[in-house]
């Protein structure tokens, strides 16, 4: 039986998960925020930001990692592939993502 | 035998010469398309991509005239060509058509035309389903576009928010007009994006490996895989706006606990990405055309690819940026004011390495080097105007002005409008071998791009002025006279560089056929000598430019030295490659030229428009014409190949078909089940969204089922699911159909299970949206027992006529995929109902 097996999705999740990390980040912390908003989970004062900015400061330890883990591109970039390229180039756009959204988790309180 | 890797690829070509008396000949016989009337039920990639390009343009022309319209109407203040009726009715059928109709289409519809010569494979691996796509699209959106002549037309915007769009204060059918004609474009977008991701992972030419894969195929990679996710929101949202004007489901009605800001959430989850499903086509016809109009190779090639990523994922966290005003929280608006700022870095990325690009080359001032360099400029604008509006006190002030309308022109028309204008006179040569002229071209430019900015540059002010979106006139002493007229001058100079598009096109397309060679001195593999086969060969790739890298190629392939260079099977046929190194791994057959598409589109469209009509038996009876084409097009696939192992090259024997996961027909498989997962997702967003607004869940009078009943339903899915695994290990023997029998008895039976329980606990969807929600879960569970229903005899009628065997069993392989699908679906459906009320308490 002819097999299509070249590691397609172990490739896939290595070269996504940065982005992965961006999206789950988001997820929780839009999920959350519009939940203590809610009357069926109102949460006096708004939106738990202890909690969010922990799971900001853990996103971003996790990116962080990913990004030292493919810091390997620097010695030789035109020899890296686009799975490498994609490690690190996706580790910092997401670090970037994360710490925008962090932002408004220091400014903005409650929930109008 | 082990199919040889990149590296291990011989030094010496794939097949030798001289090549065999009558080799070509048979090649050509089995891919001959049909000439006449009979051209119509051609199902190749190259007919139904120029059916699909064609019509997807008539929609431009339709939409453009529909704006020219509205520009005439708000020409001059106090104007009355158009009652505010009917001008309600052309600004919605003009963002729907050009969104829905024209946007989505045409670029699947270049990807169509394009991707498999771009890849090097014969033809996409579902060319039915393409052909079904298209018709379904062009039928139904016809059909969608004449209800303008009868005013029936949908009025409500084209993101037809609710309470509008309501029975309420949308009592006539002209929102389900709308609701409808969205369902052919759900059907062709997703038929397309289940064509392109099995196509660009599994069809490309060998040694094509993802980093080789032209930028071009990535874009659609990430685009496909946008609309897997993005839609099934749209689909869902319009489902539940029905069945709330249909039959009182009262999902967005307040005072019964609906929402219509859950329209916005569903909407826009599609309708964000929908702007980068429309973009990232065009930014990869971009990536691909630089470096020919440039003559060197695409600066930052990888980064441009890890940034097109970059942008699918960040697409999906901006929707709520069209929501500032709703009144939603401040943090959860802060948050995707942040992601909207994020999503500019992959963007500016690309346009860094396009501007880096044209600075390390030597550019040919063509005419698609002058709609690329307009892109540049009109698409930055845009984006900039992007930025604006993400930081939300601003927004709050522009927000449903003309400042708006200007920003997503100038990011639409910007951002795709011209690129695919670029794209148009960069492969029109590939239809009949002939350039546009270089001379009109300029002067199309010009105008479009002149008429361009007077249009739309002017709005920008006249939204800060104040001038709020969708009204039919204005006062005359507001101060926006001078800039409505101007806008309305430049709307019709854009025009005039479209109509003298057309005719240089016709007239292009009308000169003999030659060979068009390769024109633009381009890297990519479409500009191979090709017909409707393909290349005479499929080529071995080992570069990511071919043509400028591998400079005796066109040679070796039209010589028949690469792969598979006749028919093995005496059809059509291309090579399955796996999807990272690109290595041969199979034999894929492919389907010839057939009605059946046609008539189950035909049939398809038909059901719908009529059921919206409430010509009810008409609606079932051409219903079951369009299953029944499905069924009669289905039942000559998946046959045993005539020979088990087919040669298509000197060294190398690859077995003809796969199964399971290495098959075309399991991935598709998979994508629909990702798109009907993400649909039932929405549900049951709509469901904690309903319930989240609620003090006490369930609301006072209603009561959730007895656990009993849905232990019972979920124990009777395991049991059918576990018969189907039972059915998948007795291919070939007589109690094969009995076992599917026996799983869809204990399916149905679970379904009806679980429909008691809810009976018993006085389930009444038109009571509130919460009831509402769990009625569209269950119906959604429903519509799946439905299918099985359907293709659980089928199977069992497969197996009786000697159709199912061991080199024949996609089908019930894909029927089982759909079976445990079902049976996981169901249950989870029936915990979140269970579970979520007791989280609230």
């Amino acid at each position: 039986m002819a097999s299509m097996d070249d590691q397609f999705f172990r490739k896939l999740t290595r070269g996504t998960l940065p982005l992965l990390v961006w999206g789950a980040h988001f997820t929780f912390c839009y999920l959350l925020a519009a939940a203590q908003c809610m009357p069926g989970a109102l949460r006096p004062g708004g939106p738990n930001r202890l909690l969010l900015g922990i799971a900001t400061a853990l996103a971003l330890a996790v990116c962080l990692w990913l990004a030292w883990r493919a810091r390997g591109i620097l010695r030789d970039p035109k020899a890296a592939s686009i799975l490498e390229w994609s490690e690190a180039l996706g580790a910092v756009l997401a670090l970037v993502g994360i710490f925008w959204n962090g932002v408004p988790v220091l400014l903005a309180r409650g929930c109008t | 035998m082990t199919p040889p890797t990149p590296a291990s690829l011989p030094d010496s070509l794939p097949n030798s010469l001289p090549r065999p008396e009558g080799e070509f000949e048979r090649l050509d016989a089995a891919w001959v398309t049909p000439t006449g009337w009979r051209f119509f039920k051609s199902v190749n990639n190259t007919s139904i991509g120029l059916l699909y390009i064609g019509t997807a343009l008539l929609f431009f022309i339709l939409a453009g005239i529909l704006a020219l319209l509205m520009r005439v109407q708000l020409a001059v203040p106090e104007n009355d060509l158009l009652s505010p009726g009917t001008y309600n009715q052309v600004f919605t059928m003009h963002g729907t058509v050009m969104m829905f109709l024209f946007a989505i289409p045409i670029v699947e519809a270049i990807a169509v035309y394009l991707l498999p010569n771009m890849l090097g494979a014969r033809d996409l691996p579902f060319p039915r389903l393409s052909a079904y796509a298209y018709w379904a699209y062009a039928f139904g959106g016809l059909a969608f576009f004449c209800t303008l002549f009868v005013g029936l037309a949908p009025d409500g915007g084209w993101f037809m928010y609710p309470p509008l769009t309501g029975n309420k204060y949308s009592p006539g059918l002209n929102s389900d007009f709308w609701l409808l004609g969205i369902g052919f474009i759900e059907i062709s977008a997703i038929a397309g994006a289940v064509e392109l991701i099995v196509g660009i992972l599994f069809t490309r030419a060998p040694g094509m490996t993802l980093q080789r894969m032209p930028v071009y195929a990535w874009a659609m990679l990430a685009v496909a895989v946008m609309i897997v996710f993005a839609f099934p929101a749209v689909i869902a949202c319009t489902a539940l706006l029905e069945l709330e004007r249909a039959f009182d489901w009262p999902f967005f009605i307040p005072e019964r606990g609906g929402d219509p800001i859950l329209w916005q959430h569903l909407f826009w989850f599609f309708g964000h990405p929908e702007v980068y499903i429309i973009f990232l086509p065009a930014a990869g016809i971009v990536s691909t055309m630089i470096p020919t109009i440039a003559g060197t190779r695409l600066v930052g090639r990888r980064a441009i690819i890890v940034a097109l990523v970059g942008v699918t994922f960040f697409s999906f966290g901006l929707w709520a940026h069209h929501m500032f005003t709703t009144g939603l929280g401040v943090l959860e608006m802060s948050f995707f004011s942040a992601a909207s700022m994020a999503v500019a870095i992959p963007t500016g990325v690309q346009v860094f390495a396009w501007l880096a690009t044209l600075w390390n080359g030597r550019v040919r001032m063509t005419t698609p080097t002058l709609f690329l360099l307009g892109f540049l400029f009109i698409f930055v604008l845009g984006g900039l105007t992007g930025v604006m509006v993400a930081v939300i006190p601003f927004d709050w002030q522009v927000h449903d002005t003309y400042f708006v309308v200007a920003h997503f022109h100038y990011v639409l028309i910007g951002g795709m409008v011209f690129p695919m204008f670029a794209a148009l006179y960069y492969w029109l040569p590939l239809v009949n071998g002939n350039q546009m002229s270089e001379t009109a071209g300029k002067w199309v430019f010009w105008l479009m791009f002149g008429g361009f900015n007077t249009a739309f540059f002017p709005m920008h002010i006249t939204g800060l002025y104040g001038m709020p979106r969708r009204v039919y006139t204005y006062d005359a002493h507001l101060g926006w006279n001078l800039l409505n007229m101007v806008s309305t001058v430049g709307a019709f100079v854009f025009a005039a560089g479209v109509l003298l598009f057309i005719v240089d096109m016709v007239r292009t397309l009308r000169r003999p056929t030659k060979d068009s060679g390769n024109p633009w001195n381009a890297p990519t593999l479409e500009w191979l000598p090709n017909d409707y086969y393909g290349n005479r060969s499929i080529p071995r790739i080992t570069s990511t430019n071919p043509l400028w890298d591998q400079p005796t190629l066109p040679q070796e392939v039209e010589n028949g030295q690469h792969y598979l260079p006749g028919t093995a099977t005496g059809g059509r046929e291309t090579i399955a490659t796996s999807p990272v190194r690109a290595e041969p791994r199979y034999l894929m057959v492919l389907p010839g030229d057939s009605w059946l598409p046609v008539i189950a589109a035909a049939g398809t469209a038909a059901f719908f428009l009529l059921l919206t009509v409430k010509l009810y038996p008409l609606a079932w009876l051409c219903g079951l014409v369009a299953v029944g084409g499905t069924v009669a097009w289905l039942w000559e696939s998946d046959r045993r190949p005539p020979i088990d192992e087919a040669r298509v090259a000197d060294d190398l024997v690859l077995p003809v078909n796969a199964r399971l996961s290495a098959s075309q027909s399991w991935w598709g498989t998979m994508i629909m089940l990702i798109v009907g997962a993400g649909v039932f997702a929405s549900f049951c967003f709509a469901y904690i969204h309903t319930s989240m607004r609620l003090e006490v869940c369930p609301p006072p009078g209603a009561a959730l089922p007895d656990p009993i009943w849905q232990l019972g339903s979920g124990g009777l899915l395991l049991a059918g699911s576990g018969l189907i695994l039972l059915a998948g290990r007795a291919v070939g023997r007589k109690r094969l159909p009995w076992l599917v029998l026996s799983a869809l008895g204990c399916t149905a039976a679970s379904f009806l299970l679980d429909l008691r329980g809810h009976g018993l606990a006085g389930l009444d969807p038109t009571s509130s949206a919460w009831a509402a929600a769990i009625g569209a879960i269950l119906s959604f569970q429903g519509l799946h027992i439905v299918v099985l229903a359907i293709a659980g005899p089928y199977l069992c009628l497969r197996a009786w006529r000697g159709h199912l065997g061991e080199r024949s069993r996609a089908t019930l392989d894909n029927v089982a995929l759909i079976w445990h699908y079902t049976t996981l679906q169901g249950i989870a459906g029936m915990a979140l109902v269970q579970i979520l009320p007791l989280l609230m308490e």
